[in-house]
């Protein structure tokens, strides 16, 4: 009986821990699948952004903010990693 | 809102345009309207005037100071206002050292470029000659001759030539170089076994003696030539130490003297007449309207025009507190606003430095980039490098104070000192209490929901000021429907679940007493869906197409949690870099000292500044660009057009001279 109890908590520390883990990759994937998206968007605008900006330098701050725009993407799955982390 | 402007319309006969043009320079304060030869209604006959006399050689002296500037490399921007001179001593300085101070910078320049000249013509001579280095012969030898042919060039492989020649062979990383001498009868048959081995051909130099002989006086020759430039350029140095101040002053008076000379080509005149249109700000216009009448002597009609705001472009000014002013070049990065238009300057001006302090709220950097605001402030002399310095300030002080009530100075917790409200500390054990993160995503979406609010309410302002009519009527509607889907989407999420900081309304009396006939809704949900049904039926109204853009309410809105998100990635970077630094380098080697234990103790240092000067880079472009960012995106498309005209008033700011 002791023995199988013994078993048990063991087997629940595991699962525990295995969750903990689990929530961590989650959270990693989060992070890193729309860290890539917001690279791939950001490509296309940021080469255009600099382009303008070659042609016309007042275009710097709007080219700028273009560029800043896909940053949103991340921010969310930075967002629900956080969440996932410590909620 | 922008300042008030009043049309001015200036009348006067031809020979009060001296006086008038110059009174008007002074006051720096008349937006000149340029007249167009459309034959508008009542200026037919009118033309476009003439410059004043003295105006092509104004114009000329100009361009002659500005080649001068332009090739000592001065901008008004680096010269410090020591002195300001009167203008009838510059006159006369002008005349005296404008001359020979222009032949100098001339002779100088004209030298230098010779020189320049000189310099890449020896260098390309030894670009041709590298390949010859190591061939011994006097390169003189392969030119000259009748009955034979003397080719060179690059090889893929060697070869074997069955005609009478003279070869030689250099090789060079991997490549063979040749120099053949051949009899000229026998071209073909050469020529075919060099194509078979790829052959690159390279002209051989017209130069007397072995290739690393004249390579080596021209590079000697290059030496002095680049001395010489280089002493030009010390004497272009101290004639710019010496003359700058006088230099800058000539090209503000000049540029000032032919800004008045070419006015006329923007008024409308007849033979004997001349119109000036324009725009004063209204609480101006007394002063300038006195003053002209006086420089005249009462022979010229100045009266205010009714704006006609529909078909005007009225230029548009500033008119904020000076608190707020630097903001404004955070405003003319996007756009101007209209005339008609609540000018949002003083919102960002407040609210900026506040979305930066909570997204890097850390004493350390914040006192970082007070001292880099200040320290900038001798490299950028211009207006704008001042303006964005002053944002910055403003920023840093904001981001001390939210450092005091995080609790935070590089990344740690300031000893002695809890959190005032919530912690952003990530690992507990040393903050003594967790990171609070459900509440400061929550308090991040408020923030949002407000600032979407002001926006939406802005809107509803600006459109019951500028529209007419039925669309007036829909346009605000629709405004209102955006605010009642927003918060009709809040309501229902109060009422399904309970969110910390957040009112609870899942205790609402349920619709229906039998669970299944409610589907356990309460009354709460349905407040939400008429909310809901209203807005889209509003926001329909306005523009059908509008409807799919719904999504973009919850997206904004959810948009905001990055002041949190980036906040706590900025301080989990510095808790990193003091984790690096301190518990794996320095304190371990602290507690049994040795040469070794010295170095890596260097090391954490040096892991420890650059990671911090790293972490402060991230965090002006993240707290800088994101905040930026949430208000010309997130805000300033609930309200703002933008699109304003520039107010530039005819005149200048004088900074070298004097009336």
């Amino acid at each position: 009986m002791a023995a199988e109890l013994a078993v048990a908590a063991t087997d629940l520390a595991s699962v525990q821990a295995s969750q903990l883990g689990m929530k961590a990759l989650g959270a990693g994937i989060a992070v890193g699948l729309t860290g890539i998206g917001t690279g791939v968007a950001e490509m296309g605008i940021g080469s255009a952004a600099v382009g303008a900006v070659a042609e016309n330098k007042d275009m710097f701050g709007l080219a700028l903010l273009f560029t800043v725009i896909p940053e949103t993407i991340v921010i969310f799955g930075l967002v629900v990693a956080l969440l996932l982390l410590f909620v | 809102m922008p300042k008030q402007m009043s049309r001015l319309l200036i009348a006067g006969s031809r020979d009060q345009m001296v006086p008038v043009v110059a009174e008007l320079y002074r006051h720096n304060l008349f937006h000149i309207e340029d007249y167009v030869d459309s034959g508008a209604e009542g200026y037919e006959g009118f033309k476009i005037g003439t410059p004043l006399s003295g105006a092509s050689e104004k114009s000329a002296d100009l361009i002659k100071i500005r080649v001068i500037t332009n090739a000592v490399s001065i901008s008004a921007d680096d010269v410090d206002t020591k002195s300001s001179c009167s203008m009838d001593e510059l006159q006369t300085k002008i005349e005296r050292e404008l001359p020979p101070l222009e032949r100098e910078v001339e002779e100088l320049t004209g030298r230098r470029s010779k020189l320049e000249a000189r310099e890449k013509e020896l260098q390309q001579k030894i670009v041709e000659l590298t390949p010859f280095a190591d061939i011994p012969v006097d390169l003189n030898l392969y030119h000259g001759y009748k009955r034979f042919t003397s080719i060179a060039g690059y090889l893929s492989r060697e070869i074997v030539l069955h005609v009478p020649h003279e070869m030689h062979i250099s090789k060079k990383e991997g490549k063979n170089f040749i120099v053949i001498v051949y009899p000229t009868e026998r071209r073909i048959e050469v020529e075919k076994t060099l194509q078979d081995a790829g052959f690159q051909s390279i002209p051989i130099p017209h130069d007397s003696g072995s290739a690393r002989c004249s390579m080596e006086f021209y590079d000697g020759e290059i030496a002095a030539l680049k001395n010489e430039i280089l002493e030009i350029n010390t004497k272009l140095e101290d004639l710019k130490k010496n003359h700058a101040s006088f230099l800058v002053a000539c090209e503000e008076l000049l540029r000032a003297e032919v800004d008045q000379t070419e006015a006329p080509l923007r008024f409308a005149t007849t033979k004997q007449t001349f119109v000036a249109e324009g725009w004063v700000p209204t609480d101006r216009v007394a002063t300038v309207t006195n003053s002209l009448i006086h420089a005249a002597e009462g022979k010229i009609f100045v009266t205010v025009v009714p704006t006609d705001l529909e078909h005007d472009s009225v230029p548009v000014e500033y008119n904020n507190p000076d608190f707020a002013k630097p903001t404004q070049v955070l405003m003319d990065v996007y756009s101007r606003p209209r005339y008609t238009e609540v000018d949002p300057t003083l919102m960002i001006s407040i609210v900026f430095p506040l979305f930066f302090g909570l997204i890097l709220g850390d004493v350390g950097y914040g006192l970082v980039l007070l001292i880099l605001a200040y320290g900038l402030r001798r490299f950028l002399k211009g207006e704008e490098g001042r303006q964005l310095l002053d944002v910055l300030r403003n920023a840093s002080i904001s981001s001390i104070f939210f450092g005091i009530i995080f609790s935070e100075f590089l990344g740690f917790p300031i000893p002695g000192w809890n959190p005032v409200l919530y912690s952003r500390h990530l690992m507990s054990e040393h903050g003594g209490h967790g990171p609070n993160i459900p509440e400061l995503m929550v308090l991040s979406i408020w923030i949002g929901v407000a600032h979407i609010t002001l926006g939406r309410v802005l809107g509803i302002y600006n459109h019951a000021k500028q529209d007419h009519g039925h669309h007036r009527t829909l346009a605000v509607m629709a405004n209102f429907g955006w605010l009642a889907v927003m918060w009709g989407i809040l309501v229902a999420i109060w009422s399904t679940a309970a969110v910390p900081l957040m009112p609870v309304l899942t205790g609402l009396p349920a619709l229906a007493t039998v669970p299944p006939v409610g589907f356990g809704l309460n009354v709460g949900h349905a407040i939400s869906l008429v909310l809901i049904l209203a807005g889209i039926t509003f926001i329909a109204r306005e523009s059908v197409l509008e409807v799919i853009e719904l999504p973009t309410i919850v997206s904004h809105v959810l948009s905001y949690a990055r002041i949190v998100a980036v906040g706590l990635s900025s301080v989990a970077i510095a808790m990193v870099v003091n984790f690096m630094s301190i518990t794996m380098f320095i304190e371990p080697q602290l507690e049994n000292l040795s040469v070794v234990g010295v170095i890596i103790i260097l090391v954490g240092i040096v892991v420890f500044v650059v990671g911090h000067a790293l972490n402060t880079a991230l965090g002006i472009l993240g707290g800088g660009l994101h905040s930026i960012r949430l208000h010309y995106v997130e805000f300033f498309t609930k309200f703002y057009k933008g699109g304003g005209k520039k107010y530039v008033p005819f005149g200048m700011n004088r900074r070298f001279t004097e009336e």
